[in-house]
Order: structure tokens, then sequence, then C-alpha cells
């Protein structure tokens, strides 16, 4: 179990270069589910036929891409400029290691003297150990992306430091929720979303292909219980799948909310609320595109979200699982 | 001047602001008279040109026919005329400016903006810009009657800047963003025509609308059609000028048309970006990369419409880029020409849509 995460974890794919963890999630998810295909922008769609005459459309949408960099500009000293993909937060990013897709890897550092309050895209570039930019150039192409290195390290009891579980951690819970599948109702579609990061593009052309009736991003939220939070996040660490009821981009469907809550008391799966006062998921798109859907989100409580070392819980991550699974089996939602 | 340069030079006289299209399309028109299979004006005003193809696959091609400008939102008793900016401004391109103003099917008259002379300037104001809600067009009326002679709220104001060639093979103008990919997807139309080319791809060439404000025609085209692939054609800011460090220069003028990896509103896959660059290498068209993530263009609608679209945006560099005074090099609307040439008529099978 923990190699097949290791695996999800450790392949690089920045938003729009998502083919390689594409390909591996669909060889992964493909035993448990009747189709998969790959649609223009790459999104992975998975889907299990429901046995019922008139089955709804149910869609559990992951994101596969990471936050990262692109390759801007080299430099004549073989120095490389980048920018980001998605949102960076540089003061977390700075002097680690970033991987590029063909396998160099650099440090991203601030140009000399400046200073943490001025930590921005334009003080960094990334050092690849080379002497011009003839020798970068055979490492790095303009173009090419590249991610701060994944890491997956055990901690205390069931938690986990590293990253990107943002959101591999919910691609794992797709791929193991569709094994625990029978023989659902409903045509439940798992998808892997590409370019979440840079504004839910995937996830818009995904839901036009799927038309889904329910439509549940399953992605990390930010939780509450660390120092000083900042503005007030009632999500625990270890509290269980967290129920999304709004972020900035969604306001859940409440009949939804419901039912995904009721499920979880019945089936007795650790389960609190999420309530998000920013940030954006994969639900608003599928709320909105073509005809809309119903949408709502079962999240995984993460803190220290966007950072090089991301922490989940376990026993969150089991929780979400059964969850996404009892919902994935329920009769009609 | 080449041919598709003398239409480009009308299609940049042209007044064409945000949402008021319409001459710029009546031009297109005129010009490809007789030239396609079908034509179609949707209800905000995107003209698509379709040349049908061996195969059925479609391919769209993108340029967008609106200009900055300014809207007219109130007239004072003076005669002075205030606005409100269509589309992305700096404000320092627009004191002391010459404009045209009026509408489509009205006679346009001349204006300029504005600016306090620097020995009525207080201290505070000297060396600063004026805030736009300050700034006012002065069409030399008597008052606010007369200027209502001429002059509507809801009217527009464009540029009054000429076409002209200086130094070495450089080009000025207003609107070169975008009314270069009109004259690029017309002289594609042209070449086939006079050569009586069956493409493969059924070709979709789209002039759209309102481009400028974000909200784009592009998106109801891209929906109405549903095509496998598109291509964007653009004009995009370069900073090969004065004061910028290398690795924000974005690309040189010169160099051929740049081929983006990533912009504000879409992240390209590589797929897209090594086609393009490498029928750029095999058939020796200068193009190059745009080396900074920046701006964004009809593409960021375009791809993400129904079930996703692969896209390519390919743009010429140009020079003070939302001013009245916009500079490309000629070479560049050369290559750019040839260079979307070579991906309309493509065949499909050698493409990442085969």
């Amino acid at each position: 179990m923990i190699n097949d995460l290791k695996t999800i974890m450790t392949t690089l794919g920045a938003s729009s270069r998502e083919d390689a963890i594409g390909d591996k999630l669909s060889e992964m998810i493909r035993p448990y589910v009747d189709e998969v295909c790959k649609d223009p922008l790459g999104n992975v769609i998975a889907v299990k036929r429901g046995k019922a005459n008139d089955p709804q459309k149910v869609m559990f949408c992951a994101h596969m891409d990471e936050i990262g960099f692109v390759v801007t500009f080299i430099q004549d000293d073989g120095l490389v400029r980048v920018s980001s993909v998605g949102y960076i937060d540089y003061i977390a990013a700075s002097n680690h290691r970033v991987r590029f897709e063909n396998g160099a890897v650099g440090v991203l550092v601030p140009e000399g003297k400046t200073e943490a309050k001025d930590l921005r895209q334009e003080k960094f570039y990334v050092d690849l150990g080379v002497k011009s930019r003839r020798e970068a150039e055979r490492k790095v192409k303009i173009g090419e992306t590249g991610a701060i290195e994944s890491t997956l390290v055990k901690l205390g009891g069931k938690r986990y430091s590293g990253r990107p579980f943002d959101d591999r951690i919910g691609c794992y819970i797709l791929v193991e929720a569709a094994k625990l599948l029978k023989k659902p109702e409903n045509d439940i579609y798992f998808v892997f979303s590409v370019q979440e990061e840079v504004g839910c593009r995937g996830s818009r052309t995904a839901s036009f292909t799927v038309r889904p009736d329910i439509g549940i991003a399953v992605d990390v939220t930010p939780s509450g219980d660390v120092v000083n939070p900042g503005t007030n996040l009632c999500v625990k660490l270890g509290g269980g799948a967290a129920i999304k009821v709004k972020d900035n981009s969604v306001m859940c469907d409440q009949a939804l909310v419901r039912f995904i809550t009721d499920l979880a008391e019945e089936k007795k799966i650790a389960h609190q609320t999420e309530v998000l006062t920013y940030g954006g998921t994969d639900a608003s798109s599928m709320q909105t595109v073509a005809g809309g859907s119903r949408a709502g989100g079962i999240s995984i409580p993460i803190r220290f979200c966007h950072s090089p070392n991301e922490m989940i819980d376990m026993g969150d991550v089991e929780a979400c699982i059964k969850l996404v699974a009892a919902v994935a089996e329920a009769k009609r939602i | 001047m080449a041919k598709g340069l003398q239409l480009l030079e009308k299609l940049c006289q042209a007044f064409g602001p945000t949402s008021c299209e319409y001459e710029v399309a009546d031009l297109i028109c005129e010009e490809l008279q007789g030239k396609y299979d079908e034509h179609t004006v949707d209800f905000i005003g995107d003209h698509v040109f379709r040349i049908k193809g061996k195969t059925d696959r479609k391919l769209m091609l993108s340029a967008h026919m609106d200009e900055v400008g300014l809207m007219i939102s109130a007239i004072d008793e003076h005669g002075y005329i205030y606005f409100q900016p269509v589309g992305g401004f700096d404000v320092k391109v627009l004191c002391g400016r010459k404009l045209f103003v009026g509408d489509y099917g009205k006679e346009k008259i001349s204006g300029l903006i504005a600016s306090k002379a620097i020995h009525q300037q207080s201290w505070e104001e000297r060396g600063k810009a004026t805030p736009i809600n300050k700034m006012y067009i002065d069409i030399g009326a008597k008052s606010k009657e007369d200027a209502e002679k001429y002059v509507s709220v809801g009217d527009y104001a464009v540029f009054d800047s000429d076409f002209i060639r200086f130094g070495d093979g450089m080009i000025k103008g207003k609107a070169i963003d975008d009314r270069i990919g009109c004259a690029v997807l017309c002289d594609i139309i042209n070449y086939i025509h006079e050569n009586k080319i069956t493409p493969d791809f059924d070709l979709y060439f789209c002039f759209t609308v309102r481009e400028e404000v974000g909200r784009s025609g592009a998106v109801v085209t891209a929906n109405r059609i549903k095509p496998d692939m598109a291509l964007v054609l653009e004009a995009t800011a370069v900073g090969d000028i004065a004061g910028t460090p290398a690795h924000k220069r974005v690309a040189d003028t010169g160099k051929g048309p740049t081929v983006s990896f990533m912009d504000h509103g879409t992240a390209y896959r590589s797929e897209m970006i090594d086609f393009a660059m490498k029928l750029g290498r095999d058939n020796d068209i200068p193009c190059q990369l745009k080396r900074y993530v920046s701006g964004g263009n009809d593409a960021g609608h375009i791809h993400k419409s129904s079930g996703g679209v692969k896209t390519v945006a390919v743009s010429c560099p140009t020079r003070y880029i939302h001013s009245a005074s916009c500079v490309f090099n000629e070479a560049d609307y050369d290559s750019m020409y040839r260079l979307a040439r070579q991906i309309a008529l493509c065949p499909v099978s050698e493409t990442p849509v085969k």
C-alpha cells in the first residue's frame, strides 16, 4: 500500500505535464474499473458502470498535477531562471532542491542579499551546478518544468511528512476506493484531473465530457490546529475525513453535504465538517460546467500545504477511502 | 510592401475597439470574398470562414479583431469628454495622445487627451501620471451642446496613429495586437485560394471579438465549432528594450514569432509546443520560445472549451504593445505567416491529434 503511495508521490507532474503520472494512475486503477480514457488535456477518466437501470453519474475528482516551476531563461553563467507553476510560497521553497522532467537536479536559491520580506519569484534562480549556458542546456530546456523534490517520511503515529500530498494523496484515495467497490448501483467516475493548481482547468473539460449528476472533489484542506493559523479553520489533523461545506470557489450542495455526513455517521467513519475561508478546488468547475451538477468535497486534512514538507495523518486517509467507497456504493444520492 | 502587410495597414487603421469590431470585420469580409466554403457570424459578432478539408478533423485558427480603446462615459458643461478604458491600459501612454472618437457607422472626429501644461501643474502633480478619472478628451467643442452634436455617451475612442516603416525593417502602428493575427489568417486563406489547395484539416478561420476585456468571443466560437486542435495567433509584449535584464526580455524582435509554453491563461501541452517548434525548424522558419510567463490570450478560453482542445499560441514579438505606437519587425510577420501556414496545411497524421 505504502509502495503505491510512494510511486504516486514521486512521479513528477507539474501542471500541464501530467502524462507520466496519468499513465501510472491509469495502470493502477484499470483492474478495478470498466474503462479508462484520457482526454485532450490529459485528464484520466476511469468509469465503473453501475447496475441500476437509471444510474446516476457520480464523479470523484482528484487532481494529479503538482505545483512547480517552469524554466524561462538560461543565463550565460549557466544559472537558470524559473517562473512559478501554481502558487509557490517562496519562503518555504527557498534553498530546496528542484528536480526537472528529464531528471536534472538543482537548488532553488534567492539572489544574494535578498531580505526575507523580498523573497519573490523574480529573486530566485536554480543552480544546476554547471559552469556555462551550454552545460545547462544539456540538462534543462526552456519551457521544461520541475518541482521541489518529492519526499515521504514516516513521523510519529500515523503521520507522514513529505510532498506533494496535494493532491496525490487524493489520487491514492481514489485508487484505493476503487479497489473496495463491488457492484455499485450508479456509474462511478474516478477522474484524475490536470491543471488544478493553475485554476481548476482540467476538471472543467473532464466535467464537460462526463456530465456528472454528482461531483465530489477529493482534495486536501488546510487544518487549523497549528500555531497561530492566521485565520480560523475548523479542520483538525487526525479528525477524520473532512466533509466540505464551502471554500472560496464553491458553496457545496446542502443536501449532498447532509447525505455524505449521514452516511459517515451510519458507517461509523471518522469525519468532521470543513468550512474553508480561502482556496479553491475542482468542486467549483464540476458544479458549473455544462448543465452543472450537485457538487461537494471529501477532503484530507493537511498541515503546511504547498510547502516542501506537507503533513498528513494516515488515519484521515483511511477514513476518506472508506467514505468515498461508501458514497460510491450508495443507492441513490 | 508585401500584400499581407498592405492588408495589415488597412486593418490597423480601422476603428475596432472591443465590442465594436464591425469595421474590421467589414474589411476582412471584403478581402475574403469568394475564397471560402462557408461563412458564419454569431450573435456577438465572431466571423468564421470555413475551408473544407480532406478529413473531418477540425483545426480552429483564431485571431481577435478588437483593439484596446476608450469608452465615452460623460460630457461636461465645457464640452470636455470623460472616458473609461476598454481593455488594459497603462495610463502613462494616454496623456497628450491624438484620438478618433465615434462609433460604427458614424463619422469619426478628432480629439486629444488633454494634459495640463507643466506651467500649471502643482509641485505634487509634477513627475506623476495623471489618474485616468482626471483625464479628459478635448474635441475643440464650445459647449456641452456643441460636443453632443458629434459625440454621445457610449461612443468609443481609439488612437489616431499612422502605420509607418522606420529603421531596419521595423513597422510602427496601433492595434498590431491583434490585427497582425487577422492579417496572417487572411494571407493563409489567400494562399490556399490562389494555389487551389485542399487542406487535410477542416479549417475554421475565426476572427473573434472581445479578447481585450477577457470575456472572449473565442469561448463562444470554440464551444460552437468544437475543434480537435487550435492555433491562436497573437501579438506578444516583448522586453528587448532599454533597461530590461536579459531574463525578463520575453523574446527578441527580428528572431521570428514566439511559441508560448505558459502564460497566465494557459499551460500549453509540451507535444503542442514541440510540434510548432519542429515545424519551424524543419522548414527553416525562424521561431523562438517566449521566455517569460506573462499575459494571456484566447488560448486560455479555447483549450478549456467543451471537452478540451489541444492548443498552441504563435505570436509576433511586439514592443510597446497596448500603446499608440506598437513596433514589430516585418521579417517576423513573414515568419509568423509561414509558420502558421505550415500548421494550417499540416497533414493530420503528423500532428498531436492524429
